[in-house]
């Protein structure tokens, strides 16, 4: 059988970084081939070469075993090839029709003229989700009014309306919860029974052994190894990628907490936040859990002042704060990591030194001239800490890979030296290795600096290994709460769910 | 500022030199000597310093016009009201000062306070109700226009006296009294805009607002402060204008809006937001008045001088998408 994709020599050069270097890589029809490697490492940049959107240097790519050059993403697309790209590209304001139709929408003709036809967009977006065994999302439905875990959904429909004989997923499942990954699993083995080939990234590897038929590895650019999933180990992998073994994924110390930094009493603002109280103590790392939709951003946002509390009380260090912007928040010494690294947490046309100081900026100006010296100090010193791949402190965070945009967000954070600290879906998209070191990072900030941290996240061996307590949110609510030593899996997954929803949570 | 110190692979600084050479306000501050050169060769007139002096006096007022322009198009905004404020500024100052008998000082710094007030209306509605930047500021341009008429009744002032025309038709040390103004402001806007956090927030507003508001910067206090600077900066040029040309009529500065935004976008700035710089705002304006005066000397008429602008504005933008591309600044 001749792979239905295959690439050889395949090398890519970025202003300053040598983004592929001689790499392979070949699929047959029917597998899930699972792409692996560090922040960087080129997986995104490689498969953004096979779905046309960037030439490579050097190399030949053969479909179905004929050489083919792609000109750009409509040429791969024509070949079957469907690509969700890392960053979420739908339009928010579209319906999820004319969304999954975006650019290639059935027309119909009056006289001269070819318009939409309205009618078998919709049509045909009920049949596609159908196929995709998707019967309960409503396709006049404005994109923006959906929760991330059905926003994927319906970028893997959009993949998928061009007849995909290849489907390339980057990172889907960094944004999405236990029970979102699980539909997901089930649409990409339908496809995989269909005999579509599927090209998978995450940095989550339990992913990989559930999925995946083979993966390959990719260090700083160069091919590492191709293995069947059978014939590999979760260290294995680990130290293909990295170099070396990782033993502890959350190098947690023990806590001692101190006084309460936050307290909320009765906190309230519709409709996601409803009559929340807890603490926070120093020295402590307090997890929330809970499902997309829980309401559990909505709360950080209300804290930090972003859509301020409606009624209840915010008290910093048993004072009374009433906090009506992230100005203020920030001035209280709270810092906040938020969710969408995209649209929130950076701005990504600006480089890395703009964003790192975004956060400090004011103490780092004198009567509000930037001390750019000091500035860019600053930008240095945060890409050393957590080991940011760039070439300078001047590089675009857009044109950083993924989980090096999230990390200069974690940096922006960080350099606001706050006394709590709010971290929404932390480690998203970040690799193994560097995941580790962030843990280790925020578990000392607690320890040896007293700092407060409030981390949601979707993850629950994440929420499991890094809380001294974990909260669990409900429609709004916290709705459970258990200490460090009483939380385990099966605890905190049954109070996400109540009875009721437990049934139709995979709805 | 520095590309980097830290090591950088010499092609990364070879395409960085490239960039930075043809960076957009360099290819039109080529564009402007071209063209002056052809201008100069056409008429002799053009090219004196007497000319080029009152080329000067005339710009002042879109110069002054342009730079909180520039600062508001960064944003992702737009004031479109900036003529009609002028032109309310110009009718206060005469009605206050002839039918309500202030001290010409007094009336000045009333009229001034008028126009700021504009702006800040402007900026409220903006912040406040969130009504985009382009219907608010469409609206009050005719509806700061219609009071200008109201209060004027067509009627028009004149009779200033003589200490009046220091600012708008005298020099100081050799050069148009207003044309310092013009200069003073051009530094202390450009200096904010590139060295302060308030500059730089300015970027970020206009890349990504939301980014910036869960960064902590102030987005709404800075944006009302921005088309309130525009007003306060319309109030100015509506004083130097009445004083450069004796009367106040309430149609002045009709239009001026247009002139103001092109020499803004010829400079560079993105209609989208998030880049722009005043040196390239300053060469915009600088260009349009003097294609405007050296095609007029060259016995061009006022139409087909007009078509020229629009020519220059979309040939500059062109060739700098052009050069962007090549240089690899975009994707
Ligand atoms: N458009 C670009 N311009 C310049 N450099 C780029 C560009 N895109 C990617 N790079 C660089 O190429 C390298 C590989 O990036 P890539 O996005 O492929 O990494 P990745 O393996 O997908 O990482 P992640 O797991 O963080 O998503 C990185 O060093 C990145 O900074
Ligand atoms: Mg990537």
């Amino acid at each position: 059988m001749t792979p239905i994709l295959q690439l050889d020599n395949i090398s890519k050069q970025f202003p300053g970084v040598k983004a592929l270097d001689n790499v392979r890589f070949e699929m047959n029809t029917g597998e899930v081939h699972a792409l692996l490697g560090e922040n960087g490492a080129g997986k995104s940049t490689l498969i953004k070469i096979i779905s046309g959107v960037y030439k490579p240097d050097s190399g030949v790519m053969r479909f179905d075993g004929q050489p083919v050059v792609f000109n750009n993403p409509r040429e791969a697309q024509s070949k079957g090839i469907a690509t969700i790209y890392q960053e979420l590209s739908l339009y928010p304001e579209l319906t999820v029709a004319e969304n999954i139709f975006m650019g290639h929408a059935p027309k119909r003709s009056i006289g001269p003229l070819k318009v939409i036809d309205w009618k078998t967009i919709n049509e045909r977006a009920v049949e596609l989700l159908a196929s995709l065994h998707i019967y309960d999302m409503d396709v006049r439905r404005k994109v923006g009014s959906l929760n991330v875990g059905n926003r994927q959904r319906v970028e893997i429909a959009k993949a998928l309306s061009i007849n995909a004989r290849v489907l390339i997923m980057d990172e889907p499942t960094a944004a999405l919860t236990e029970s979102d990954v699980e539909q997901l699993f089930q649409i990409v083995r339908l496809l995989k029974e269909r005999n579509v080939g599927i090209i998978y990234i995450s940095h989550r590897l339990q992913e990989v052994f559930e999925l995946a038929d083979r993966v390959t590895v990719l260090r700083d650019g160069q091919y590492v190894d191709t293995r069947p999933v059978s014939e590999t180990s979760e260290e294995n992998l680990i130290s293909m990628m990295v170099g070396r073994t990782i033993d502890n994924l959350f190098p947690k110390l023990p806590a001692a907490p101190g006084k309460p930094v936050l307290e909320v009493r009765n906190l309230n603002h519709a409709p996601l936040t409803k009559n929340v109280s807890f603490k926070v103590h120093a020295g402590e790392i307090v997890g929330i859990a809970g499902l997309v939709g829980s309401g559990r951003s909505e709360l950080a946002q209300v804290i930090f002042g972003m859509t301020p509390a409606q009624s209840g009380e915010i008290l910093i260090e048993g004072q009374r704060a009433d906090i009506r912007s992230p100005g203020q928040a920030v001035k209280m010494g709270i810092a906040y990591v938020p969710e969408d690294r995209g649209t929130q947490g950076l701005i990504k046309q600006m480089n890395i030194r703009e964003n790192a100081s975004m956060a400090v900026l004011r103490s780092l100006s004198r009567a509000s001239f930037i001390k750019f010296g000091e500035e860019r100090k600053l930008a240095k010193e945060s890409i050393e800490q957590l080991s940011i791949r760039a070439y300078s402190p001047e590089q675009i965070v857009n044109k950083l890979s993924g989980g090096n945009q999230q990390k200069v967000v974690i940096s922006k954070w960080l350099a606001s030296k706050p006394r709590l600290l709010i971290m929404d879906e932390p480690t998203r998209g970040i690799d193994v290795g560097a995941k580790s070191e962030i843990h280790r990072l925020m578990s000392e900030l607690a320890v040896k600096h007293g700092l407060a941290v409030l981390m949601i996240s979707s993850e629950l061996p994440e929420v499991l290994g890094m809380s001294d307590r974990v909260l669990v949110m409900r429609e709004g609510q916290i709705v459970a709460e258990f200490d460090r030593a009483e939380a385990t899996q099966e605890k905190v997954a049954t109070a996400m769910m109540s009875s009721g929803q437990k049934a139709a949570v995979t709805a | 500022m520095a590309v980097s110190e830290t090591s950088t692979p010499s092609a990364l600084a070879g395409q960085n030199l490239l960039g930075r050479f043809f960076r957009k306000e360099v290819v039109l501050f080529i564009i402007l000597v071209v063209g002056v050169l052809l201008l100069s060769t056409q008429t002799d007139k053009f090219l004196t310093v007497d000319n080029i002096l009152n080329q000067g006096r005339l710009l002042t007022e879109v110069m002054l016009l342009a730079l909180p322009m520039t600062y508001i198009i960064i944003t992702g905004g737009i004031d479109l009201s900036v003529g009609s404020i002028l032109g309310l500024t110009a009718i206060t100052l005469g009605y206050t000062w002839q039918n309500l008998g202030l001290p010409l000082e007094v009336a000045i710094v009333v009229a001034i306070a008028i126009a700021t007030l504009a702006g800040f209306v402007n900026g409220l509605f903006i912040v406040r109700l969130g009504v985009p930047p382009l219907i608010m500021t469409l609206a009050t341009l005719a509806l700061y226009r219609g009071l200008a008429e109201g209060i004027s009744q067509a009627r028009s002032v004149r009779g200033y006296p003589e200490w009046f025309f220091e600012l708008g038709q005298r020099n100081l040390l050799g050069i148009p009294t207003q044309l310092w103004i013009a200069v003073i402001s051009v530094i202390i806007a450009g200096i904010v805009l590139s060295r302060t956090t308030f500059g730089r927030s300015l970027y970020a507003i206009g890349n990504n607002e939301l980014g910036a508001r869960f960064s902590g910067i102030p987005v709404n206090r800075y944006k009302l402060l921005i088309y309130t600077f525009s007003g306060f900066m319309a109030g100015i040029a509506g004083w130097i204008f009445v004083s450069r040309v004796s009367t106040t009529r309430s149609d002045m500065g009709t239009g001026l809006e247009l002139d103001v935004v092109a020499a803004v976008v010829l400079g560079g700035t993105s209609i989208f937001g998030g880049s722009g710089t005043i040196v390239g705002t300053v060469i915009g304006a600088v260009l349009i008045q003097l294609l405007k005066n050296g095609l007029a000397l060259s016995g061009v008429k006022g139409d087909a001088t007009i078509v020229v602008i629009g020519i220059v504005l979309i040939g500059s933008i062109l060739i700098n998408n052009f050069i962007q591309r090549r240089s690899g600044q975009t994707t």
